[in-house]
């Protein structure tokens, strides 16, 4: 028997990746110098900007692992790897598209219909539409088979549909964007088959019957909203894939969605911010920035190991999801790491305290967004056969 | 260009040692690990899986073949040390092979092949906590007299052994060298002593993901049949987590480790990001040790804590290890001056590459 590892092994990056990351990182040195955007943390949620957006879209780094003939760059996971690790170090503002580029693409290339593929896939490349997430609920977090937003069969001037009824909360960035997926019961809880009798629905977030509300977040910043969906009308074209396939798709991507870069990245920008602090002497030296730099550089080699495994078509679920617990755990640690070094300021003062100030509001959220770290630690639990 | 077209070896190469010579590796110190009687407090040499080891060409895996090593690459040594260290094989396989064998090299000094290990004495030649030093037909100690390092090979006939322990029960020995024997070494570059301690540290990081990896083995048989409360304590929560937590270390440790040995392959220990990734996988590995025997031995319960256990087989070397070619702490020292020296821009190509190039 071999011994256990949850690991996913080590894979080298070719000079064909490494040119790729070379452009995007003239691309972003420029962009910070002609002032388009200012480097900050935890940008891939707080930093929406449709025009850098559609920037990246004319360069070829959005719709990447979208194929051309649905108007994307039929390229590799491997090659969007590198171009989103590009732009998260530097905090680059790519909120905007991060939900349609990360999961809404790959989900509508393997569940949508050729119609939906060519409605949207495009339009993602282009970074023209924006989408948001809508599964969590105010009764349903970790536990999200338990939704409670009901979709019922409707026929309107002919054209048959459903009835999407209910709450959505957390929805990043929903006033922004311009469509989510909902997760919604199709058929009553069966305590038996919990999974079972979920559906996903392609809502048009300007759509009779939506409203979005915003929810303010403890720093003051609006991304989160809550959506209220009454009654609002579904023809059966924009119902993903098959109804009660809904589980089965919200679960299938989650490889990808784990141990994506951005889940160890978030503030990696402070980091860089605090090596260079201590280089001009404002920060002490100190070695936690030494410590955490070689964590860091771990966890982008397992992370890059993954999006191999997965691009090769191989499982790695439980290797993303350590990937996952320990990056999330990494990136929250530094925004404390620098707080402990750092003398107290104002965020206005400079670049460190507004760095630092923000990451430390956002720490909170990285342990729970997309899996919360307990829930995580039950998928590794599980895939060492514990349960 | 679609991504099914692509050749993603054009992208990514997924790095692994020859998987033939792993399993007969690790068919090897399985069986080994599973004819061994209980843990003694003291780790006494096996002179018996030294020879066989030796009959099968593990002693001097990684060392040249004009020397008479074997010629492998570090991959085939780091699945070596691994699975050495996952059976508490009480050889020196790191001592003798690793780092004693290639001081030679470095000296042009001949290797006849009998049991070596590898000392730092000091100026008035006292080296101490020397491994498997009583064992040794001679020590390979790494000096410098004052201007320049020098390597030189000395019998044991030449030496003062006084016997001690390390925390793990290792023979860890006082060993007093001639002052004029380690004058007489050979010259060896100025860079040797720096090389000498990233192999060093690497082969102990290398030998405590074995460990842990053991330990996370014989956690989980443990959790899965002890029952409390009526059930497997594996089904509790809490015990999941501790559980989960060790898996993520290591996987952690694994990662930065292999990625150190993967870059002094692929290079020949030439790619100026080595120091970088010796550095990180021997502070990774050295804080995941914390986490690591920590969760373990608090999910064995108090079995684990006894002699008779085979848990502290694992747990006590990885403290004894990771201090040993430079501390942990030293090794985020040189993170640090690394990553200041970065400074904003020359981070992130420092994490990647380990240069700011
Ligand atoms: C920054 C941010 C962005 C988000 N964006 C979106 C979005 O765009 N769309 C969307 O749909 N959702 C979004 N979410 C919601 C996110 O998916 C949920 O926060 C997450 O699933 C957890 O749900 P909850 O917050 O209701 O916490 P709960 O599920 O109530 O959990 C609270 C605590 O209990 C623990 N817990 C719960 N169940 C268990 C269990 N079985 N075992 C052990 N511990 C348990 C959790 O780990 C946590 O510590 C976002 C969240 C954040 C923080």
């Amino acid at each position: 028997m071999p011994p256990v590892s949850v690991s996913p092994g080590v894979a080298i990056e070719q000079p064909a990746l490494t040119q790729l990351r070379l452009e995007v990182r003239a691309f972003v040195a420029d962009a910070i110098r002609d002032g388009l955007f200012v480097p900050h943390v935890d940008t891939w949620l707080t930093r929406w900007d449709r025009e850098f957006t559609r920037e990246l879209g004319r360069r070829g780094w959005l719709g990447m692992v979208i194929p051309t003939e649905y108007g994307g760059q039929g390229r590799t996971f491997l090659e969007r790897f590198v171009v989103t690790e590009e732009l998260l170090v530097v905090g680059a503002p790519v909120a905007a598209h991060w939900v349609a580029e990360r999961q809404i693409g790959p989900s509508l290339l393997r569940f949508g219909t050729e119609e939906q593929k060519q409605a949207f896939l495009p339009a993602i490349s282009r970074g023209d539409v924006i989408f948001g997430i809508g599964m969590s609920e105010p009764d349903s977090g970790s536990d999200l088979a338990s939704v409670r937003t009901k979709a019922e069969p409707d026929v309107v001037d002919g054209v048959s549909g459903w009835r999407v009824t209910g709450t959505k909360v957390w929805t990043s960035g929903g006033h922004e964007a311009d469509a989510f997926f909902a997760l919604a019961r199709t058929s009553p809880l069966d305590p038996a088959h919990r999974h079972d009798g979920l559906s996903q629905f392609i809502v048009d977030l300007h759509a009779p019957g939506v409203e979005i509300r915003p929810i303010i977040s403890m720093g003051g910043d609006h991304h989160f909203n809550e959506v209220h969906l009454d009654g609002v009308f579904i023809p059966d074209n924009r119902v993903l894939g098959q109804i009660g396939d809904g589980w089965m798709q919200v679960t299938s991507e989650l490889g990808f969605e784990r141990s994506g870069p951005e889940r160890a990245l978030s503030t990696f920008h402070l980091l860089a911010e605090t090596a260079e602090a201590m280089q001009t002497q404002t920060l002490p030296t100190d070695t936690g920035v030494g410590r955490l730099t070689a964590r860091i550089s771990a966890l982008h080699q397992m992370s890059f190991a993954v999006s191999t495994a997965l691009q090769g078509h191989q499982n790695a679920d439980t290797a993303a999801a350590v990937t996952k617990v320990l990056g999330t755990t990494t990136e929250g640690d530094i925004a404390d790491y620098v707080d402990l070094l750092a003398p107290p300021g104002r965020a206005a003062d400079d670049a460190l305290h507004t760095l630092l100030h923000a990451a430390i509001l956002q720490r909170p959220g990285f342990t729970l967004r997309g899996g919360t770290n307990e829930i995580l630690r039950g998928v590794i639990a599980r895939g060492l056969g514990m349960r | 260009m679609t991504t099914d077209t692509t050749d993603l070896s054009t992208l990514a190469v997924p790095v692994a040692a020859d998987p033939d010579l792993v399993g007969m590796m690790t068919d090897l110190f399985t069986a080994y690990r599973e004819a061994r009687t209980a843990p003694d407090q003291f780790v006494v040499f096996d002179e018996s899986l030294w020879g066989q080891l030796e009959e099968l060409g593990l002693t001097r895996l990684t060392a040249a073949t004009e020397s008479g090593g074997s010629g492998a690459s570090w991959l085939e040594g780091a699945a070596l040390l691994t699975a050495a260290a996952g059976a508490a094989a009480p050889v020196p396989l790191v001592e003798h092979g690793f780092l004693a064998a290639w001081l030679l090299e470095q000296a042009g000094l001949p290797n006849d092949g009998a049991l070596r290990t590898v000392a730092l004495p000091d100026a008035q030649g006292q080296a101490n906590s020397v491994l498997y030093g009583r064992h040794a037909a001679a020590v390979v100690a790494l000096w410098h007299d004052g201007a320049q390092w020098r390597v030189a090979d000395v019998p044991a006939a030449r030496v003062t052994i006084t016997e001690g322990h390390n925390l793990a029960g290792e023979p860890a020995d006082t060993v007093s060298f001639e002052v004029a024997d380690l004058g007489a070494g050979a010259v060896v570059r100025p860079e040797v002593r720096d090389e000498f301690q990233r192999r060093g540290a690497l082969a102990r990081s290398l030998q405590n993901v074995g460990s842990a990896e053991r330990a996370l083995e014989l956690v989980l048989t443990h959790v899965n049949e002890r029952a409390q409360f009526g059930r497997p304590i594996g089904k509790f929560q809490a015990v999941q987590h501790l559980v989960a937590d060790i898996a993520a270390e290591s996987a952690l440790a694994r990662a930065a480790t292999d990625t150190a040995v993967a870059r002094a392959v692929e290079s020949d220990w030439a790619d100026p990001g080595v120091p970088f990734a010796v550095a990180a996988a021997a502070s990774c590995t050295g804080h995941a040790a914390s986490v690591i025997v920590r969760n373990a031995h608090q999910a064995m319960g108090a079995i684990g804590t006894t002699l008779e256990h085979e848990l502290h087989l694992m747990t006590k070397p990885m403290l004894a290890r990771r201090g040993e070619f430079g501390t942990v702490h030293e090794w985020d020292e040189t993170l640090t001056a690394m990553a200041v020296a970065a400074g904003r821009e020359g981070l992130w190509p420092l994490v990647l590459t380990g240069t700011t190039a």
